[in-house]
């Protein structure tokens, strides 16, 4: 188990080290983000409506690729500077299931009924889950 | 390995931005690289404890453990481990379907791949940086209504497949007929 657990944290320290480009660039976009992207600019892409924050949400988190903690990352900033939570939850789940890059892989390997229900029922649900979350989270603040 | 080379791709096109900004607007950029020094920073003990996490799930759950219990007439059991594989899978989701195809060939319920890969959206060794940015009450409202949500999405997509079980027989017809 000793054996085992030595190599998991080299693999854990390897994967560091592979994601560690990613995550540099991801970063220094959040800065360069945080510095030119102001509130204003915002409130047009995300304006606290709920069903405009979760479209812009969903449709930004579909076609985003990469770990998920970007998606909390950008989630975060974007809470920050004054996006509802319907629309950075929206993007937080659009980021995690539904991939629109990751599709034609999909659907080669588990073919096209599976794949269109999968993903139709994966984008309903960022919406359903993203009020109910929401609403939850009002009876809690 | 491919990762790797976007990830150094992406860093270039960063980097190269910064240049550019820089030549147009020093100060400004010099505010936005000190930002992301605050942001590294802010994420460094939060990413030791991720690695840290994720060796110890590599030590303990192994993935075929996983893959051979969610099989068919699993009945409840087989909904809460479609459930607890989908959380404790890492790695990108693209990495487990073929794994996921191969238990479905062999009779594994389709709404348990669905459930499974749904519930790929709670990501455990991330958590802790979901709790920084957005406080515990949200990460634990969204875990519990992911979870629902994975079940919920599992039992409709398992029905719908249901009406349409000759799309899978013609599928795998393709494939046979192509080895």
């Amino acid at each position: 188990m000793l054996q085992k657990l030595k190599s998991a944290l080299k693999n854990a320290a390897k994967t560091l080290y592979v994601i560690s480009p990613m995550l540099l660039a991801v970063i220094g976009l959040v800065g360069l983000f945080k510095t030119f992207v102001t509130p204003q600019m915002l409130h047009t892409l995300f304006n606290g409506s709920a069903l405009h924050d979760m479209l812009m949400g969903v449709g930004f988190g579909g076609v985003s690729v990469g770990q998920p903690f970007l998606s909390y990352i950008i989630g975060g900033e974007l809470l920050d500077e004054g996006a509802s939570f319907y629309g950075v939850t929206a993007f937080i789940l659009a980021f995690v299931t539904l991939g629109v890059v990751q599709l034609p892989m999909e659907f080669s390997i588990f073919g096209f009924r599976f794949t269109l229900a999968r993903n139709l029922l994966s984008l309903i649900f960022a919406f359903l889950l993203s009020v109910a979350i929401t609403v939850t989270l009002r009876l809690f603040v | 390995m491919k990762k790797n080379k976007s990830g150094l791709v992406m860093l270039g096109i960063v980097v190269l931005l910064y240049a550019v900004l820089f030549s147009l607007n020093a100060d400004k950029t010099l505010m936005a690289l000190k930002e992301s020094l605050g942001v590294l920073k802010m994420i460094i003990p939060i990413l030791v404890l991720v690695l840290t996490l994720t060796a110890l799930l590599n030590t303990f759950i192994d993935e075929k453990s996983i893959s051979r219990h969610l099989g068919e007439e699993s009945g409840l059991k087989g909904w809460l481990l479609a459930l607890i594989g989908g959380i404790l899978s890492h790695g990108p989701g693209y990495v487990w379907y073929p794994m996921l195809q191969n238990l479905r060939e062999r009779g594994a319920k389709d709404g348990l791949i669905g459930a499974f890969i749904y519930a790929r959206a709670v990501k455990i060794p991330w958590i802790p940086l979901m709790i920084a940015y957005f406080g515990w009450t949200f990460t634990v409202v969204y875990t519990v209504y992911v979870v629902l949500g994975a079940w919920v999405q599992g039992v409709l997509l398992g029905r719908w497949m249901a009406l349409s079980k000759d799309d899978i027989k013609i599928h795998h017809q393709d494939k046979s007929s192509k080895e």
